[in-house]
């Protein structure tokens, strides 16, 4: 009994020990990213980076590019994109399996085609249509290619036919209207899979980077990533300045990941896998 | 009181109206910039896209018998051979630790899952302070080795962030797939004696065999769009070594100007991506045992 409690408090430590291993380009990023820049070029002593801590990376960043207006313009894009996939994605799943209509099935593989054209593709041709249309520069630019997902769509759709049906009919003989049934009804039955998409829409919309690099070119419009991304690689570079930066782009991701992990995990895996 | 599939009575305008949006949208903003982007191949574009002179197929031809875009391909798949491969193992044996639920195992599951909050431009800068000429890798390793750029090193490395940041959903999928093995499958492969390594290739991934090859091609999928850590960590590499096809979509457009140029390469990639998605399809319904 002993030995194996034991060996089992072995195997814990070492699972914790590779988990330090794997987020240990994290922590050697936040040690370092309160350390002067001349300590930067070595592995310093424990002694050395207790005597030498500094927050002046942090304070160079925070004032020397406008880290608050970049956070403000992130969750205002990630509050738009939020809402508008829970809205719409809730509407289409809603319609498609609490409704037989003409054309559900040709619709929904349009929704599945649209899944299978990768964002990458269509880049070039959305940005020049947003150039045009003079919404560089704009929420809404910055927002409108993640308004709404094919995977979003399939998400709900997939959560509101595991309702049951007489749940609908119930309600119909009861003279509850269609739209207070999607309200009253289904809404509120599933908080959970709202809970996961939006949680994850946020992560994802936070962390973007290629379409807001092309659309959010003006300063004050730029989202955290695109403003965090003028630190690597410009001209007098200084890695605690660029340390700094990744920190704060990464800390609230890294918050909402650890508390709502479990949310997320749904949202993944449901309808991701068969079987 | 159903009303039967495919008679419609009363059709009512309320799931149409619903739909619209959806509709819409994926309209605007997925099939009408891909059909765009599809006929844009055919002409030479002035500085703001607009096609100004039909080139019939002369730009495929050009695009096609470039030295530049075979090598860019060749790299492409090199680089998703990497990706794959490395994702796919590291995640397996991350899963394979943590199948047993214990208490206090979610420390390190969150751990192991966290790379997936982590954002391509914070990961990239992270990763230059360490494989930088004299960052932490070369003070371990003794050296002042350019890794960024130098080939072939400049796309492992990339190649390793790249698998690092997809570490994560990939743990969770497998990991998934390996808490659903039914604990009598388990039990009676314990009583037959068989090894734990015997556990894991007859039962464990067997079982999961939807989940492990989900995450092959998902990673193989997701390496075709690693954008963000090409940019920021080497561009288009020493020799061009880390030019893939979504690097030089993004070069051929928003720094030269050539969009119709992008637009064949992204039309390449659209294909690539098509084919290895058909293949995974073709595989799966041949090696995965779904119980």
């Amino acid at each position: 009994m002993v030995e194996n409690k034991v060996k089992t408090r072995i195997g814990f430590a070492v699972k914790v020990l590779i988990g330090l291993i794997i987020i240990s380009i994290i922590l050697i990023g936040l040690v370092f990213s309160f350390l002067p820049e001349d300590l930067l070029n070595k592995i310093p002593s424990l002694g050395e980076i207790r005597r030498n801590l500094t927050t002046e990376n942090y304070i160079w960043v925070w004032t020397h590019l406008s880290m608050p207006r970049y956070l403000l313009n992130t969750f205002i894009v990630c509050a738009i994109c939020m809402t508008c996939q829970v809205v719409f994605s809730s509407f289409a799943g809603y319609a498609f399996s609490f409704f037989d209509f003409p054309g559900r099935n040709l619709i929904f593989v349009l929704v599945q085609v649209s899944m299978m054209i990768p964002a990458e593709v269509t880049v070039i041709c959305n940005y020049l249509q947003i150039q045009s249309l003079k919404l560089v520069n704009t929420y809404l630019g910055i927002s409108i290619t993640s308004l709404i997902g094919g995977a979003s769509v399939f998400m709900m759709r997939q959560y509101y036919t595991t309702l049951p049906r007489e749940l609908k009919e119930a309600s119909v003989v009861d003279g509850c209207g269609d739209m207070r049934f999607l309200f009253q009804i289904a809404v509120p039955l599933s908080t959970p899979i709202i809970a996961s998409l939006s949680i994850t829409q946020f992560i994802s919309v936070y962390n973007r980077y290629f379409w807001p690099m092309l659309t959010a070119q003006k300063e004050r419009m730029q989202t955290i990533q695109i403003g965090m991304s003028r630190l690597v690689g410009s001209e007098n570079q200084e890695y605690g300045h660029v340390l700094a930066g990744a920190i704060i782009a990464i800390v609230c991701p890294i918050i909402v990941f650890i508390f709502a992990q479990d949310y997320i995990i749904k949202g993944m895996t449901a309808g991701a896998v068969k079987g | 009181m159903r009303i039967g599939k495919h008679t419609y009575k009363h059709v009512k305008p309320l799931p149409y109206l619903l739909l619209a949006p959806v509709v819409l949208y994926l309209g605007f903003l997925v099939f009408y910039p891909f059909i765009r982007s599809i006929y844009l191949c055919f002409f030479v574009t002035n500085s703001l896209g607009v096609p100004k002179t039909f080139m019939g197929f002369e730009n495929f031809k050009r695009v096609f018998t470039d030295p530049a875009f075979k090598k860019s391909l060749v790299q492409t798949f090199k680089f998703a051979g990497m990706v794959g491969a490395g994702t796919f193992f590291f995640a397996l044996i991350l899963a394979l630790l943590s199948v047993q639920i214990v208490k206090g195992s979610k420390v390190y599951t969150t751990m192991y899952a966290i790379p997936m909050a982590i954002a391509s431009v914070p990961l990239s800068a992270l990763a230059i302070f360490l494989f930088q000429k004299y960052g932490i890798i070369n003070i371990l390793l003794g050296t002042q080795f350019e890794f960024l750029s130098t080939t072939p090193w400049a796309l492992i490395s990339v190649a390793l962030v790249t698998i690092w940041s997809g570490l994560g959903s990939s743990f969770i999928f497998l990991l998934v797939g390996f808490r659903n093995v039914p604990d009598d499958l388990i039990e009676s492969a314990v009583i037959d004696g068989a090894s734990p390594i015997r556990r894991i290739l007859s039962v464990y991934i067997p079982v999961a065999s939807p989940q492990i090859f989900f995450v092959v091609f998902l990673n193989i999928v997701g390496s075709f769009k690693a954008f963000g850590i090409i940019k920021l960590m080497v561009g288009k590499g020493p020799g061009d070594s880390t030019n893939i096809l979504v690097y030089a979509i993004y070069a051929n457009a928003f720094l030269r100007n050539r969009f119709e140029t992008a637009c064949v390469y992204s039309l390449a990639l659209c294909v690539v991506i098509f084919i290895v998605t058909r293949i995974q399809l073709a595989l799966e319904k041949k090696l995965v045992i779904y119980s």
